[in-house]
């Protein structure tokens, strides 16, 4: 499925800087090609969910009676609703907090020179190099100790601060014009004042940037809660699916249909704000 | 938990500290009371582990909080490195990370060099389209291609045997399961990586491209001679990316679909520290093969930290 782009056809295509009708046909191939690979796995997807039984190995392209029955026996078989909104209370508070805690770590950072500020910030950003995987069973047993197995403050708070957040608002406080806050400093105005009447309401885009980013790898988020989760109806949507799949793995509608339900939220964000969605993950990274 | 970041603007290194400053040299508790918040979980979820697990691997422990740890040394170290197992997953880590790289750096830099035309509607239509599968939750991903590549009825099989390829065991095959799980671990990246390549190329300065078309430089010449070099920050940041988390993101694919099998063929490193933590509850091996991945994995970050700064071109 891949598209082969040897330097020869380049420089076949060239043709001056006005494009020739093949070459944009050839453009539109390509990225057709690559639209069409992203998108139809969550076409058949939906397609798929809304076939009856009878007609669920059949190739076409739309059911010819589609019908929510798979949708009904999802959601009468595993807690789907309980597990949707679970995760939307993992999600917003890890964000909420990814939010707070980077703020305030990015502001101590910009805001004073510390002795051991270089030692801080390498430290931050290197925590971000350990892998998961390597701490998982300390991390494990802590939860274990603390009584946070299969509870969502387990879930939330172990995320609650993250590297990235903290070097994604240190990065765009820096460029916060220094101007403003020495003349607050000089009013006397206290640092928690200068913090959030002045920096934060001018930090709108990157935290909206952070929030859309944490919120929805929050929503993803698969590894922690495989962990910590006992019961479907403690724990979150992607746990249940992995249930429900292992359970049920070759009733083919229900399973799509459950994916399209725990897809979905994720998909109406994306759907609302999508040219905010693609800056944010393009100007701050991957997750 | 695997996250890159991806500033393009700005290279790969620590930033000095700012201007805006005063109290030198005299200590001051406010700013730890702002960064306590986030230096207290970080220790406690981050550091402080790793030293635990650190210390682990050299313990015998079968993770009952009930039964004791026993030091045992170097034994887990030797007996890892003695393992098959521990081998063959290491040579796994390889492949998942050589197989991302098509799909995470060359396809999408040359698809975004050869799309650069592109202008208006159409851009943005095919922008919003393959920019989806990077906010697909992996196990959704998952179970995509799992329906997709089925074995009895799925339609990329069925498509197969209609044009004469006959079935193929995509999961369940050990020469295929593999292949198959870094592809549907690159399907999340390779639009994404577009994205991030176009905008890069869309940034080099015009004036280059047009000076160099005056002195005659061919399409190609100019690719090689002016794109390229300036797109060397992405392709190093991607690069590195990939061969720093490639690995950590199949993860979710591995447990999801084939459970490291059909015959460990699967099982990359990530996926042994899983097995052997909660599978076969050996906290000292999970813990040693951990720290092993661990310093590879660092000396790894080093290197490309290196070679971004010797060969990375910025336009300034």
């Amino acid at each position: 499925m891949t598209t082969d782009v040897s330097p020869d056809s380049i420089a076949f295509a060239s043709g001056g800087p006005k494009s020739s009708g093949a070459r944009r046909l050839a453009v539109h191939a390509v990225m057709i090609l690559l639209s069409f690979m992203s998108i139809f796995p969550i076409y058949w997807m939906i397609v798929t969910s809304l076939r009856p039984e009878n007609e669920i190995f059949s190739t076409s392209l739309w059911p010819s009676n589609p019908s929510l029955e798979n949708y009904v026996f999802v959601l009468t078989r595993i807690p789907m609703i309980g597990m949707l909104v679970n995760t939307t209370i993992v999600s917003a508070a890890t964000a909420i907090l990814q939010v707070v805690t980077g703020l305030f770590a990015a502001y101590a950072l910009v805001h004073w020179r510390m002795r051991l500020s270089g030692v801080i910030h390498g430290l931050i950003a290197l925590s971000w190099l350990v892998p998961f995987q390597v701490t998982m069973i300390p991390n494990y047993v802590l939860a274990s100790r603390l009584g946070l197995l299969d509870t969502l403050t387990g879930l939330i708070v172990p995320n609650a601060a993250h590297a990235f957040a903290i070097l994604l608002l240190y990065n765009a406080m820096r460029s916060f014009p220094t101007e403003i806050l020495e003349a607050a400093r000089i009013d006397g105005a206290r640092s928690w004042k200068i913090l959030w009447q002045i920096v934060v309401p001018n930090m709108g885009a990157p935290i909206a940037s952070l929030s859309i980013i944490a919120f929805i790898s929050a929503w993803n988020e698969y590894f922690w809660p495989l962990l910590l989760s006992r019961k479907p109806e403690n724990s979150v949507v992607q746990i249940g699916l992995q249930m429900f799949m292992t359970q049920e793995g070759n009733l083919w509608g229900p399973l799509m249909a459950a994916a399209a339900l725990a897809s979905l939220p994720i998909l109406i964000i994306y759907l609302v704000l999508q040219r905010h969605v693609i800056e944010s993950f393009m100007k701050s990274g991957i997750r | 938990m695997t996250d890159i970041q991806a500033d393009l603007a700005r290279p790969l290194i620590l930033a000095r500290a700012p201007t805006a400053a005063r109290q030198r040299g005299t200590f001051t508790v406010q700013p730890w009371l702002y960064l306590a918040p986030a230096l207290c979980l970080l220790m406690m979820w981050t550091y402080v582990p790793l030293v635990e697990a650190f210390q682990l691997s050299f313990y015998q422990w079968n993770m009952l909080p009930t039964s004791p740890q026993r030091y045992v040394g170097l034994t887990n170290y030797q007996r890892l490195f003695a393992l098959p197992e521990m081998r063959a997953a290491l040579w796994n880590t390889l492949f998942y990370i050589l197989g991302l790289v098509p799909m995470s750096v060359i396809i999408p830099l040359f698809v975004a060099i050869w799309t650069q035309d592109l202008e208006g509607r159409a851009r943005t239509i095919y922008r919003a389209l393959i920019f989806v599968p990077m906010i697909v939750a992996p196990v959704v991903a998952a179970i995509l291609w799992r329906w997709l590549l089925n074995e009895d009825q799925g339609l990329i099989t069925l498509g197969l045997e209609t044009i004469g390829l006959g079935r193929i065991g995509f999961l369940t095959d050990p020469n295929y399961a593999l292949a198959t799980l870094t592809w549907i671990t690159g399907w999340k990246l390779i639009g994404f990586s577009t994205l991030l390549f176009s905008a890069a190329n869309a940034g080099i300065n015009p004036s280059y491209i047009e000076a160099a078309r005056i002195d005659g430089a061919s399409r190609w010449g100019i690719i090689r001679d002016i794109r390229l070099p300036l797109l060397s920050p992405t392709i190093l940041l991607l690069s590195m990316m990939t061969i720093l988390f490639g690995a950590q993101w199949s993860f979710a694919y591995i447990n999801v679909l084939t459970n490291g099998g059909p015959l460990k063929s699967t099982t990359n490193i990530f996926y042994l520290l899983w097995e052997y933590g909660f599978q076969t509850m050996s906290a000292g091996w999970s813990s040693a093969a951990g720290m092993i991945a661990f310093a590879g994995f660092a000396v790894i970050a080093a290197g490309c930290m290196w070679l971004t700064k010797r060969f990375a071109i910025y336009d300034n």
